[in-house]
């Protein structure tokens, strides 16, 4: 039921384990049980116990806003400012194209079922923020949308319940629908295996990131297609476009591992470059353990920034 | 090369084919795996790699050749000749090269190019091969014997020279087939180096080379020829104040597709430039040039009208030769007591003409002595018949040796007024006079215009005779007995009108009417002139000098008037010695046709041994310009014209060839060679499996 994590004395649930909780919420909230509120900060500045900066009084302002204290020592208006650590619309973009149904043999659940398992983890997590959750699916267009709210929890776990695989899907086209429909800067969390070309894949999310939203893309993959363990001769078929070819694995493994590799190393480079968030997560790992690293690592990263 | 059983080898392919086939394409039945994306394994350039790669290349073909071999082997070949047969299994080549030295071969390199292409199949000669090198143009010959020495093959093709004569292949192919059919080697090939000119080959004359002989041409020819030649001469001779004075004009082609501007036209004369013209010549067109008259001295002139220069020299060259045209002396025999008018009509049309000129003169019958006879041409008897005694032996003896002797029958001519030498001499007897006057007259009918007499008036309106009237006529009884008379025209009532009879070396010729405008209106007539001219020449021997000939004519010396334009006289009982204008020398002896066959273009000088340059004949030969159109023939035509036809129906007449029971099974006996070439590949096939598998055993 445990995976091993290599943190002492942590346990973290096995994929196999989630797949078998039906109930999303509270999937969401076995994994998503323990973790820190406040790991991320509201990037709006507004009523909040968490100072951020003084700033000169300009007229118009609120009195009640002037630091006297400030007043008393320098003869001069000053007005304080917070950070608002709540109020944060996140939304979650869920790739459903038909590379996300892939599950290789021996697994539990599928791309897109982890990714469902990821979405519902976010989504609960954000609330317990006390963040407006909000969820987009796609494939090659936007497919299904709940706009951000305090209120849609349930609806957006509703939607991730019954999400099935679309058709052949794209990043550009839905994304930049999204990017339009947003109006007020936001957290995004990209699910996605990415099987697109890394520049595409860049270009594309940063039609998101131009708006001024937070972005973190999650890939997800199978371990199959990580390591490529097919040994025998058959006709690989491509979930998305339906064409087939006559493969022997074996001549082509080295190659494509290779391949992989280069593409796996490109979007990590890019979107570091582009300051974006970026987790692999293989569906072998256990979702929380992958989640707790992901926004561990983001939150000293913040810090750091 | 045929199959006797084709299917095996289509079912031998097929078989091969399969295993490949199902090698390179086939797909085992696999699960199908459902994959993400195929984004990265559609980048890798090979796929189903396993299966297309061919990992013992060496292996494979032996295999697929060992099968091959098999399926041949049992389609069972056959070849369908008796020479490829003997190829296939025995070597001996009957090689003939035939190399084109017709005139046209001396165009640019062409020559250069047909000793190489030769000099390279003499080459090719291996011991046991023999070959023959003909040598044709109008004619064709061997270069040499028979022979597998390349040297003197080398020396047959070195020594070759292109000449003066038109291309004719027929000759040549005949010469080939000869050789080619008594050699006892078993393989035939012949050579065919030429331009392939069209204007050589005369389809009914080529026959087909002997059955099993392979065709191989070489074509040397330029493809876009230009070429300049002088295409003949024409003469305008006139008198002048007792001078004759020449005109000659010339005619110029041009075969090529530029035009020519300026081209220098030269007249040569005894050796001398005498005039240069230019003229302009249109692409593929013809010109012509007159050059300003000139005195013709005396004596044989050699004259040349030269053109150019171009790619083919030998055809700017035209030559000719001329002399002072020949007076014939004619002596008109008149009657005693005779009107002076009864030669009126006579003197009056030898005086017309310069063509040649005549010298008239006349004498009473009884008044004629053998003086009156030297240097006589041709005695006219004007109704004076044929004296008796010495004057008749005298005449007689004019007409033996080569003079002639006309006579007008009239009033006087009965049988009295022919002495007894006359029966020697005329192809006729004199009879009654035929009275017409009481009808509208005789009218002249039946007359031989292929005799030399009326050739002039043989073509449609040159000469009316039919509208002269012939209102009397003697009677004469040809001399059927020795049948020494030859009829040459008849009145419309079948009597005589015109004999002829040869004496020694003379001619005599008889008319049956009067020769004035007394017994027939016939002076009056616009024939009169000519035929009065021609009665004279004909008496007198007279042919117009040819002023040249062609190469390959045949020239006759024999005679004098119509070989050469020399006056001089060969004597019979000499050698005659004929230089050519190479510089070599021919020998024609006495006994035999004088004639010399003219083989090289330029001018030969006939002459009796001890004779001076002065006063030998000359005659000009110049090339056939049928050789100047270059209009090729495809060679590839011209090769499937002289194959031999298929086995079956390539003996004469078309009949199928006896093929014995040997032959048959040599041309069978290709599937031993295949199955046992088959059952080698398969041994090493074996071995190198083995070695192979031994080698990867250990590494797998």
């Amino acid at each position: 039921m445990t995976a091993p994590t290599g943190i002492p004395g942590a346990r973290f649930l096995d994929p196999a384990t989630l797949a078998r909780i039906d109930n999303l919420e509270l999937l969401a909230r076995t994994v998503v049980d323990g973790f820190i509120n406040g790991l991320h900060h509201s990037p709006y500045l507004g009523l909040s116990v968490d100072f951020a900066e003084h700033r000169a009084y300009m007229p118009g302002d609120d009195i009640r806003r002037i630091d006297w204290r400030l007043f008393a020592r320098s003869d001069r208006f000053y007005v304080k400012e917070f950070e608002a650590d709540t109020n944060a619309n996140v939304s979650i973009l869920m790739d459903i194209s038909p590379s996300m149904s892939f599950r290789g043999e021996g697994r539990a659940v599928s791309k897109l079922d982890y990714a469902r398992y990821l979405a519902a983890c976010l989504a609960w997590f954000s609330r317990q923020q006390r963040d407006r959750v909000g969820i987009v699916t796609f494939d090659a267009d936007v497919v299904d949308r709940v706009p951000p709210s305090a209120k849609h929890l349930n609806i957006v776990l509703h939607t991730i319940d019954r999400i099935t695989s679309g058709k052949q899907g794209t990043l550009r086209t839905p994304l930049s629908r999204v990017a339009e429909s947003f109006r007020r800067p936001s957290i995004l969390a990209l699910i996605s295996d990415l099987y697109e070309d890394p520049a595409e894949v860049v270009s594309a999310v940063n039609l998101l990131r131009a708006k001024g939203n937070d972005l973190i893309v999650f890939q997800i993959m199978d371990p199959s297609e990580l390591t490529f363990p097919f040994d025998r001769p058959a006709n690989f078929e491509d979930l998305e476009s339906g064409e087939r070819i006559p493969l022997v694995p074996d001549q082509l493994r080295e190659q494509y591992h290779e391949l992989m590799s280069a593409h796996l190393k490109q979007l990590k480079q890019r979107f570091t470059d582009n300051q974006i968030d970026y987790a692999l997560f293989d569906t072998s790992q256990p979702l929380d353990y992958a989640l707790f690293h992901f926004l561990s690592n983001r939150e000293r990263m913040s810090r750091v920034r | 090369m045929g199959l006797l059983a084709p299917f095996f080898i289509a079912a031998g392919l097929i078989a091969l084919a399969v295993p490949i086939v199902v090698h390179l394409i086939h797909r085992e039945r696999s699960e199908t795996v459902a994959f993400p994306s195929l984004m990265f394994l559609r980048k890798i350039p090979y796929r189903s790699v396993r299966r297309q790669k061919i990992r013992h290349w060496l292996l494979f073909v032996l295999r697929c050749l060992a099968l091959l071999l098999l399926a041949a082997a049992f389609a069972r070949p056959f070849l369908s000749s008796a020479s490829q047969a003997a190829a296939a299994f025995s070597g001996g080549r009957e090689l003939v090269v035939l190399l084109d030295r017709s005139y046209s071969m001396g165009y640019g390199d062409h020559w250069r190019r047909a000793l190489a292409a030769a000099r390279t199949a003499v080459d090719g000669v291996k011991t046991g091969d023999r070959a023959t090198v003909i040598l044709f143009a109008g004619d064709a010959r061997a270069a040499n014997r028979t022979t597998g020495e390349r040297a003197a093959l080398r020396a047959a093709v070195d020594t070759a020279q292109p000449g003066s004569g038109v291309t004719r292949y027929a000759p040549a192919l005949k010469l080939a087939r000869q050789f080619l059919e008594e050699s006892p080697l078993p393989r035939r090939e012949a050579l065919i180096i030429s331009d392939f000119q069209r204007a050589g080959w005369a389809a009914e004359e080529v026959s087909r080379l002997p059955s099993g002989t392979e065709v191989t041409t070489v074509s040397v020819a330029d493809p876009a020829p230009a070429n300049v030649s002088v295409a003949g001469v024409s003469f305008q001779r006139d008198i002048q104040a007792g001078r004759e004075r020449v005109v000659v004009s010339a005619r110029l082609t041009n075969h090529g597709a530029v035009a020519l501007k300026r081209l220098p036209v030269k007249l040569e004369l005894g050796g001398r430039d005498l005039q240069t013209v230019t003229s302009d010549i249109a692409a593929n067109g013809a010109a012509g040039v007159t050059f300003t008259a000139f005195n013709l001295p005396d004596g044989v002139s050699r004259g040349t009208v030269r053109a150019g220069p171009d790619n083919l020299l030998a055809d700017n060259a035209f030559h000719f030769v001329l002399s002072p045209e020949r007076t014939l002396s004619v002596l008109l025999l008149e009657p005693v007591g005779g009107s002076a008018d009864l030669s009126l009509y006579v003197r009056r049309a030898l005086a017309v003409g310069d063509r040649p000129p005549f010298r008239v003169e006349s004498r009473r019958v009884n008044q004629l002595t053998q003086a009156d006879l030297a240097g006589r041409s041709v005695v006219v008897s004007l109704d004076a018949g044929v004296p008796a005694g010495d004057a008749g032996r005298a005449l007689t003896e004019f007409v033996t040796g080569g003079g002639g002797l006309l006579v007008a029958m009239g009033e006087r001519s009965g049988p009295a007024a022919f002495g007894p030498e006359a029966a020697a001499l005329l192809p006729g007897r004199s009879g009654g006079i035929i009275e017409r006057a009481t009808t509208s007259g005789g009218r002249l009918t039946g007359i031989d215009v292929s005799h030399p007499v009326f050739e002039p008036f043989s073509a449609p309106r040159s000469g009316d005779f039919s509208s002269a009237r012939f209102f009397r006529y003697r009677r004469v009884t040809l001399d059927t007995v020795n049948a020494k008379g030859a009829m040459l025209a008849r009145f419309d009532d079948g009597a005589p009108a015109l004999l002829e009879r040869r004496v020694g070396r003379g001619t005599v010729l008889l008319w049956t009417s009067t020769l004035d405008n007394f017994w027939s209106d016939l002076p009056l007539q616009p024939v009169y002139l000519p035929f009065i001219h021609q009665l004279a020449k004909r008496g007198g021997g007279y042919t117009e000098a040819k002023a040249w000939f062609s190469v390959g004519q045949v020239a006759d010396l024999t005679d004098p008037r119509t070989a050469a334009s020399g006056n001089a006289g060969a004597s019979e009982r000499e050698n005659l010695v004929a230089q050519t204008p190479s510089g070599g020398r021919v020998v024609v002896p006495p006994g035999t046709s004088r004639a010399i066959a003219l083989n090289e273009q330029g001018f030969y000088e006939v002459r009796r041994p001890g004779e001076g340059a002065g006063t030998a004949r000359v005659v000009a030969a110049n090339l056939d310009l049928s050789e100047t159109d270059f209009t090729p023939l495809d060679p590839q035509e011209f090769a499937a014209a002289v194959r031999p036809q298929a086995r079956g129906l390539a003996g004469r007449g078309g009949e199928p060839e006896p093929v014995t029971a040997a032959e048959r099974e040599q041309r069978q006996a290709l599937w031993w060679y295949l199955l046992v070439g088959a059952f080698a590949l398969l041994t090493a096939e074996t071995i190198l499996s083995n070695r192979l598998s031994k080698v990867t055993a250990p590494a797998s």
